[in-house]
Order: C-alpha cells, then structure tokens, then sequence
C-alpha cells in the first residue's frame, strides 16, 4: 500500500546520495588541485563546502520532521537513523576535504616536494570505499560494506608508511618541514575519509539488518550473525 | 533499548568491547519461565477457522502484545486463554493445547470457574458494574463467599492502589463507579480484575475508548503490574504495543506470523508482512 | 465556485417539490396525532365529568364515602306522599318495616346494583391485580431468563418463541373458556381467586415474556463477561448483573400487564367473578387455604352487569359512571406503584 508520505522517505533518500556524491567531488578535486597545484580549483573546492554544511543540515531537518510527523519503524526508522548519522560522516569528509583543498594551496606556492607518490593510491581505495559504502546504501548489500571495512588497514597502513617516510624526510632536511607536514596532514584525512567510509558502511550493515557492529569483531566475520531471521515461534 | 542505535560513540577505552545486539533485548525478569504454552492449536467459529496453528510461549511476568489488523484471530486467542470463548455457541477449539502452569485448560476436568479466577480479564469498553466502587472491587471475592468486611476493606484498598487509583476515589468508595472518567472506570476495571489475585491479566483492547492521558496512565499502570502479573494484551496501537510490551506477537489472516522481543519487531522485523504492519503500509 | 451573489440566492428559502411534500406530511402527522388526542380527551372527559359527579360531592367530606365502601344494593324507587323516594335496599327495608301499612298499596320500581357502593368490587379487582400478576411475573421472567440466557438457538426454542407470540394474539374469552375448564372444572378449583389468578396470568404471560426478554437482551453483554471473568457461575452473573439491571424494564411489561389484567372482563367472569356476594374475602374462612378458593366481585365484570341492564335509567347510569371513574383511578394507582418502583430501580443501577 502507498502512502502519501512515501515521496518524503524517497527525497530523504536521494539528498543523502545527493551529498555522498558532493562529498566525493570535494575529495576527487581537492586531490586534483593538489596534484596539479591548482589554485582556483583548490578554491572552489574550499567554496563548495558550504552546500555540504547545507545538506547536512537539510538531511537532519528532514529526518526529525519525519520522526516525528510519521512515525517510522522497523526498516525506515534504520533508515532515518542511519540516514542522520551517514550525513554526519559526510560533512565531515567534506570537511577534510576542504582541509587538503586549504593545504594543497599552501603548498602550490611552493616547489613541490616529490613524496606524492602514495597519496593518489590512498585516496583512490578512499574514495572507492566511500563509492561502495554509498553503493550499499542502495542495494542493501552487507557483503559490499563489509569489504568496504576489510579495505579500511589498507589506508592506514599506506598513512603509517607515508608518516614513517615524511618523518625521515624531514630529519634529512629541515627546510622542508612545514611542507612535509602539510603533506602528513593530507594523508592524515585521507586516512579520516576513510574511517567515515567505514562508519558509513558500518551503518549500512545496521540498515539492511538491524546489527550494530561498530568496535567489535563482527565486521571481520564472512558471515553475520542472522538476528533478523526471529523464528516465528 | 537504544543503547546500540542513537547513543554516542563511548569515550571509555575501545579496549572492552560493548557487546553487541546479536542478543535479544534483556529479558525484564532474566529467570522468566513460559506460563502460558500454546501449542498448534486449531479455533474454529462454527465451520469457520479463525485460528489456524497457533504456537508460542508467554513468559512469566512479561507484558505480551498481540497485534495484527481486525479480525486477524488476535482476540479470539486471547478469549482462548481464559475460554471466555465458550460463551459463544458453535466456537471451540478444534487441535492443539493451551497449557496454563503445564495443565491443559481444555482438559474435560478442568473447572472453568477456576480458571477464570487465575486469569483474570479486562474488557476493551471498560464495564464497570453499575454499583458502588467498593461493590464492584468486592465482586469478585463476594461471589466466592468472603463475606468478612475487614478483610474486603483491606482489598479493597490493596486493589486500588495497585491501580493507581486509591487517590482519586478513597473518599468516594461507596459512589457509583458509573460517576467516574472513563480511565478510572478501566483502571477500576483493572482493580476489579486484580482483587481476586489471579496470576495471569488478559487485556483486550484495554485503551481504544481512552485518551491519550488515561491511555498513559493505564499503559503505567501495566508496567507496573508486571512485576506480579503475566500480562497479554490485545492492541491496535503499534505505539501502545512497542511502549508497553516486552514481547509482541503479530497475527494476520488467523496465523501468527512473527513472534519476537518487541525491539525486534519494531526495529528490525524477519517478515516482511510484519515490517509492512507495523510501517502501517499494509494492504 | 460560484459568484458570491449567486451563491447568497442559493441560501434562500425557494419552494421545492420536497419542501411541499415535508410540509403535507408535517401537517398529516400532526392532524393523526390530534385526532387522537381528541379522542382520548372525549373519553377521559365525558367520564371524568359524570363519574366525577358520582365519586365527588359538595359538601364535606366532598368524597362520597359510601359509594367507596359499601357493597351494591338493589335501589327501590317509589313514590310515597307525594315525595319521590330513591332508597337502597336496607334503608327501603327499615322504611318498609315503618310504614308497613301505606307501603302496601305504593307502587315500588327496583333497580338493581343501582344503590350502595362498590367496594368489594374494589377489592376483588386489587386482588385479582396482584395476585395473577406476581404469579405472571415469577413464571414469566424465570422463563424469560431461561430463553434469553440459557437456551440455545435452535428450531425448539424459535418455536417456542413463536408459540408465546401468538399466545398474545389468543382472545381473552378462549382464556375464560381455557381457565374454566382447566382450572375451575378439571382441578377443580372452582369459581376462585385462584383460578382467576392463573388464567390472567397465562394471558399476561406472552406480554411479560416477551419484554423480559427484550429486557435482558438489553443489558450490556460486558456485565455478563464482565462477571464471568471474574470467576462467577453463569447463574452468579445473572442473578447479580444482569436481572437486577433488567427489572426497570420488566416492570414496564408489567405496567402493561396491568392494565390488561384490571380490564380483562371475560377471562374471569367464567373463572372467578361474582356478580353479587355479600362476604367479603377476608369474612367467613373456615381456614386461611379457603381464602384462595373463594370468588369475589370485580370492577370490570361490574360494569358489564350495570351496562347490560335494560332499559337503561338515570340511577344505573350514575353507578356505571360511577364505576369507570373508580376502576380507571384504580388501574391507575397500581399502574403506578409499578412505574414509582421501576424508578426507584432506575436511581439505584443507572446504566
């Protein structure tokens, strides 16, 4: 049976890929301008983080006036809730985003330091982690978000060898300090970007099954666990 | 209930994982055990089946809620379970077994006096005798012969005030019930069935005629109660049914389709039919 | 959406065909209902004036005493030098003895019933009353009971059911007929109270069944369930909430009862009905059994013994009116015990 609030869930629905989509640009073009040293592109990316803040803003509106007003259970209170919580994580990748965007203009300015190398591949799996989290979204594939989790060590480990390498770098040559830093910074949030596609996925999982399996072990598993299946005695 | 759904991440060391909910809900009462046992059991109208297969478990001291659409075979069990149903010519049940502390209340030897006296009843149009409030407490015990005055003053007062309405109508004791709102006259109701000390309180509907204050007082009312009565109760009100209910069955079309803690139900039910329900898309 | 104009033409009262026809039927039922009126106000008046004139007097004590409390006499009219006298028959006797000689050669018209009063006739009436109706009550709403709240459906019961109904329909004289036979001839009983007693309650019957009946039907069925879930009987539940509730409405049948039982003349002008006794019910009992073995006068086959004399005079008429005054004022007080004690019910379990 339809109702006639179903097109509310719907726009819900599609603001939020709306913004996993935004937030995904800001992060492709922040890496962008810092790979070509783009200035004006570094400043429309640090521009276009306001719609992200308005999105945000939008998306929570809509889910309180939905809980509200309707009174949503089972799956579409998942919905809502991962709804809020989803917009949340990516404000914040728009946020680091803008972060790279603001260092990636600091560093235009200056000769380029040749330590780039690992950045692109990280925030390449970033942004495919973020893709497939998204993905899920709308096919309700718990297996998809779970190897977005399983893909998460990656990030960090390419973050951990980038850090060990800056740090050396720097030691060698002091001059290149505030540089090498910036760059540590960068890799830092694509590493955050990252962990919001986790929590992204995590919260799919919880979506399409009712499980909540944020810091234990759970994610790592093949199989979840079936607790939606209640016999029905 | 919602630990798992809205609170922030915890700021204690990530190093304790909290547990997760895999688990059901915490029981209310962890040692609960099941009082009432329906077991495949067939109702039938005349020719007509109105149950088809019913089977589960109510536990001890918990708040069970039926829910399903009208005429889905919700109330009809719960009349089962104290066979108010054998008030209606041609309606019995036709398979199966309803147990009630293991004894079979179908069973032939089985006095149904007595077994209503254990299951006590409220009606979902509150139907307070039309005589005085103390009348109507004091009927149940009268009609079993307690004639001894000071012993129906003390339950008088020890029902009211279990019904949260000693109160209100203490210095009215002797007024017609009939003179009351229409929540007191179901709280009195509740008092009325709670006075002959039965171990088991079928609700049906116990909210439809209310507003929402004495719906709130009443659905308080029954969370207190279940700290000394199994309680089952029929409702409409998916809200009522998810506020007051540790278990919620949900029947469609004489079956039972899904039986589970009520977050389950509310939160993440198996059946689609259930999640359609309870969404209010159903049809 | 129309023009304001338009809309404000609309409102106003135009005649329509529906509108002609509801004021013709209005003024039809209100013509039914005054003709009615009409007719009831003639009866009530015309006997109220002329019967009024008879229990009613001038002078103190304004009530005429004897005709409440005497038995009928023959009243002997003649003339008696040159004045006309009008006396009943132990005043003519007393007169006779005293004029013993001029008596012989007066001229004496006799009327009977036409002097005295009519008070054993009140009584016979209450007694029949109460009497017949108790027992109608008693059999009629355990009956009733045993239909509504026992009994299940089934083609005996409908039958059953269907056999009361047309008892309703059933004459009053085949009730006299009935109750002659039965109880007068075949128990034996006799011309008695108590063969007048049953015959009117078995007329009564279908009325007081049938709306006890409807009375129970009436109360809530959440009393009944209400009792039985709380571990009474079926007969606990409807001796305690549900025929205490039905009794306002069991009196109304009763009302009704009762005046057809007051007014009833053939069913016990054969069963219990005198038309001339001069004990009154409570003279002459051998023993206190005899009591229900006597028959006694009544108001009803009263009227039909002074109506049917003819020619009719002027001294029967007073009595006749006389009479209908007294009997209508009669049902009517019993009518209204019925209806103060179904009141009464109706403060104490108001539902």
């Amino acid at each position: 049976m339809k109702r006639f609030f179903d097109a509310e869930l719907e726009n819900f629905r599609s603001h939020l890929l709306q913004m996993g989509e935004r937030a995904m640009d800001q992060t492709r073009l922040a890496m962008k301008a810092l790979m070509d040293a783009d200035i004006a592109l570094a400043d429309k990316v640090i521009a276009a983080d306001d719609e992200l803040d308005r999105l945000e803003v939008q998306i929570d509106d809509e889910a309180i006036r939905y809980m509200t007003l309707r009174g949503p259970v089972a799956s579409e209170l998942r919905l809502i809730v991962v709804g809020m919580k989803a917009s949340h994580d990516l404000e914040r990748v728009g946020d680091e985003a803008t972060g790279i965007a603001r260092r990636s203009r600091k560093l235009a300015i200056e000769p380029r330091l040749e330590l780039y190398a690992d950045l692109p591949r990280m925030s390449k799996i970033a942004l495919e982690m973020l893709r497939d989290a998204l993905d899920c979204f709308v096919q309700e594939d718990e297996q998809k978000a779970l190897s977005v989790i399983r893909r998460d060590p990656e990030v960090d480990n390419l973050n951990r060898l980038l850090y060990r390498r800056l740090t050396s770098y720097m030691i060698e040559k002091p001059d290149t300090i505030a540089r090498a830093l910036e760059l540590m910074f960068i890799s830092k949030s694509i590493e955050r970007i990252a962990d919001h596609a986790t929590n992204i996925a995590e919260e799919m999982v919880f979506l399409s099954k009712g499980l909540d399996i944020r810091h234990s072990d759970i994610g790592k598993q093949d199989v979840l666990p079936t607790i939606g299946s209640n016999p029905p005695v | 209930m919602v630990t798992t759904l809205a609170m922030p991440e915890p700021v204690a060391p990530p190093a304790a994982p909290r547990p997760v909910s895999v688990a059901p809900a915490a029981p209310v009462n962890p040692a609960a055990r099941a009082v009432i046992e329906i077991d495949d059991v067939d109702f039938c109208y005349g020719a007509s089946k109105a149950l088809h297969d019913i089977t589960l478990n109510i536990q001890e001291r918990q708040v069970t809620a039926f829910i399903g659409p009208s005429g889905c075979g919700k109330s009809t069990l719960l009349r089962c379970l104290n066979r108010m149903n054998d008030l209606i010519d041609g309606a019995k049940v036709t398979a199966g077994q309803i147990r009630i502390d293991g004894v079979n209340i179908y069973d032939p030897r089985v006095d149904v006096i007595e077994l209503r006296k254990r299951v006590g009843m409220v009606f979902q149009k509150s139907n307070p005798f039309p005589k005085s409030i103390y009348d109507n407490i004091t009927y149940g015990l009268r009609i079993q012969g307690q004639k001894n005055k000071a012993r129906l003053d003390e339950v008088v007062e020890r029902s009211l005030r279990g019904a949260a309405l000693w109160d209100e109508v203490k210095d009215r004791l002797h007024e017609s019930a009939l003179g009351m709102s229409g929540g007191q006259q179901q709280r009195l109701c509740i008092a009325r069935a709670i006075a002959v000390e039965p171990e088991i309180i079928l609700m049906d509907e116990p909210c439809s005629a209310l507003d929402p204050i004495a719906t709130a007082k009443v659905e308080e009312l029954i969370h207190g109660l279940k700290k000394q009565f199994t309680i089952v109760i029929v409702t409409h009100n998916m809200q009522q049914a998810a506020r007051c209910s540790d278990r919620t069955a949900f029947f469609y079309l004489g079956k039972l389709i899904e039986y589970a803690d009520t977050r389950t139900i509310f939160m993440n039910p198996a059946n689609p039919q259930t999640e359609a329900y309870v969404s209010g898309r159903f049809g | 959406m129309s023009a304001p104009t338009t809309t404000a033409a609309a409102i106003f009262n135009r005649s329509t065909p529906a509108k002609r026809v509801e004021q013709g039927a209005f003024w039809l039922l209100r013509l039914a209902t005054y003709f009615v009126l009409l007719s009831a106000a003639t009866i009530f008046i015309d006997i109220g004036w002329k019967g009024g004139r008879v229990v009613f007097q001038k002078q103190a004590p304004f009530i005429n005493v004897p005709f409440l409390t005497e038995a009928p006499e023959t009243l002997s009219v003649f003339e008696f030098d040159g004045k006309k006298m009008a006396l009943g028959d132990r005043a003519f006797r007393q007169f006779s003895a005293a004029h013993e000689e001029k008596m012989k050669h007066v001229a004496v018209e006799t009327y009977a019933y036409s002097a005295g009063g009519i008070f054993p006739n009140i009584v016979g009436t209450v007694l029949l009353v109460f009497g017949s109706i108790t027992i109608a009550l008693v059999l009629g709403v355990l009956s009733a009971v045993y239909l509504s709240e026992y009994a299940t459906d089934g083609p005996f019961i409908r039958f059953l059911r269907l056999s009361i109904v047309n008892l309703a329909g059933v004459p009053s004289i085949v009730f006299g007929l009935f109750g002659a036979g039965l109880f007068v001839l075949t128990f034996k009983f006799g011309m008695s109270l108590l063969s007048g007693w049953l015959t009117l309650a078995f007329m009564v019957l279908p009325i007081i069944i049938t709306a006890s009946e409807e009375a129970l039907k009436a109360v809530p069925k959440g009393y009944r369930e209400g009792s039985l879930a709380l571990g009474a009987t079926k007969f606990q539940a409807i001796t305690t909430n549900v025929l205490p509730y039905a009794l306002p409405g069991i009196l109304t049948s009763s009302v009704l009862a009762i005046a057809r039982v007051a007014g009833e003349t053939a069913p016990i002008m054969f069963t219990a009905a005198f038309v001339m006794r001069d004990e009154l019910p409570w003279q002459g009992l051998s023993k206190w059994t005899d009591f229900f073995f006597q028959g006694v006068m009544a108001l009803p086959y009263h009227i039909y013994n002074v109506a049917s004399k003819i020619p009719q005079n002027e001294y029967t008429r007073d009595v006749q009116y006389g009479t209908v005054f007294v009997f209508l004022f009669t049902v009517a007080a019993i009518a209204m015990t019925a209806v103060i004690l179904r009141q009464r019910l109706r403060k104490k379990y108001k539902w």
